[in-house]
């Protein structure tokens, strides 16, 4: 029996995801992605973070492929339809964004316009630095690239630090599905929307505490001081990201209070000061949940003013 | 009062060891590495043998800690109940317990971090034991 078959989405989940599901091997894990819209186009890759996957990008998606771009977009490894590994160290920040670098490798993509939304980030912008050639913009929304910490939010022991302490997280967010589930609802605006529509299906590609260990990792991997495993990292995102010179573009969610706009948005226009926006759209920290079409309109729109440049 | 107490190593004939929490980082904040190391002697105990908890049900736990190579003692600890061998386990009793096993080792990691903020936090993502 195929990958794909052993794989498929429920009924339920399928008709609101009905992409051809790819499967390639990175860094030794199974990575699920799509790859929609014509060869030829110019590729457009979303990438999603914690704790969502490639349906995050679903009201999106159409927009791009209607007009011609090729898209793709992956599960990150650890969520939605690519392997989960189930040890705390099997999930590494380097290792995430390796697993782009090969992704990206395997299909040699080239031209390529990086969209990037929490987790998808700080390893789809590294991606980026360390594929430079095959680059050709940036997208960023709710997502950071700077040493420490994102938000003041990321400090407090309530809620946040407490949500992923030790034996905490795997019973929280391990034993009941709380950030994929609760926590995703809360960072909506249409919240009865998105309970009727999304939210099981966020739930349900997440079916077993072991799958969903990397939704308590990936909090643990934000740097809250200098001894923080990530900070080399994030001090090379900021240092290089402020020398690219990449056509840019920012999006923000209206409603956003943790990722705040005032805060995070000016922080981009002063690494990215070429940058398009903020573009202000309906939206907490899962703004596509709210504006996905309207954000496929501004990428579009974004990616068609490169091509008449080019022209 | 906690309702969890630390017990000397049970009888285990005609019982297993079932499996009902990990966590692979204990020292991601230093001082829950430090509160299990204090609780249960672990700089003179080592992996000798595990730790034992008496949960509110009665249930009994065994706390087994796991080391790795490079990285401070204990590097994780996993939560096993104690039920007879063929019993199974009562899912919601089992909550419970690991619930009231989390606050008090809150209590007993200290401040910053209180029962309070754990209970809120419960509360806020719905958890059925803060129902």
């Amino acid at each position: 029996m195929s990958a794909e078959t052993l794989l498929s989405l429920p009924p339920e989940m399928a008709e609101a995801w009905p992409y051809q599901p790819r499967y390639t091997q990175v860094n030794g894990w199974r990575m699920h992605y799509i790859d929609e819209g014509p060869r030829e186009g110019k590729p457009i890759l979303l990438l999603h973070g914690n704790p969502t996957w490639g349906f995050l990008w679903r009201k999106t998606i159409p927009v791009l492929v209607a007009t011609g771009h090729r898209v793709i977009v992956p599960d990150q490894i650890g969520f939605g339809l690519s392997e989960k590994p189930t040890s705390e160290h099997d999930h590494t920040l380097d290792g995430h964004a390796s697993n782009l670098v090969a992704l990206v490798r395997h299909l040699d993509l080239q031209d390529l316009t990086v969209v990037c939304h929490d987790w998808g980030g700080p390893t789809g912008l590294s991606m980026a630095l360390h594929e430079a050639s095959r680059v050709r913009a940036l997208v960023i929304m709710s997502t950071w690239a700077w040493p420490r910490p994102p938000a003041e939010f990321h400090t407090r022991i309530f809620p946040w630090r407490t949500m992923h302490a030790p034996l905490v997280g795997p019973y929280l967010l391990g034993k009941h599905n709380a950030l994929a589930g609760r926590g995703t609802y809360l960072s909506v605006v249409g919240r009865d929307h998105f309970r009727d529509e999304a939210q099981s299906v966020y739930e349900g590609v997440l079916p077993d505490p072991a799958t969903r260990m990397l939704t308590w990792v990936w909090p643990r991997w934000i740097p809250l001081d200098d001894n923080a495993r990530a900070i080399k990292r994030f001090e090379w995102l900021e240092q290089e990201l402020a020398k690219t010179k990449w056509p840019a573009m920012i999006i923000w969610g209206r409603e956003d209070e943790v990722f705040d706009a005032a805060t995070f948005a000016t922080r981009w226009k002063q690494i990215l000061p070429h940058a398009e926006g903020p573009h202000m759209v309906t939206g907490r920290h899962f703004l596509q949940e709210d504006s996905g079409s309207e954000i496929g309109e501004l990428v579009r729109e974004f990616v068609s003013k490169l091509e008449q440049r080019r022209d | 009062m906690s309702q969890v107490t630390v017990i000397g190593a049970p009888d285990l004939s005609g019982r297993r060891q079932a499996f009902a929490l990990r966590e692979d980082r204990v020292g991601h904040y230093p001082e829950f590495r430090e509160f299990f190391t204090r609780i249960f002697d672990l700089e003179r105990v080592g992996l000798s043998k595990p730790g034992y908890l008496r949960a509110p049900s009665g249930m009994e736990y065994a706390v087994v800690f796991t080391g790795r190579s490079g990285e401070a003692f204990p590097a994780g600890v996993e939560l096993f109940a104690l039920p007879d061998a063929l019993e199974p386990l009562d899912e919601d009793t089992l909550d419970r317990d690991l619930w009231a096993i989390l606050g008090w080792m809150i209590d007993g990691v200290g401040a910053p971090w209180s029962r309070e903020d754990l209970e809120t936090t419960g509360k806020v993502y719905r958890i059925p034991a803060m129902r």
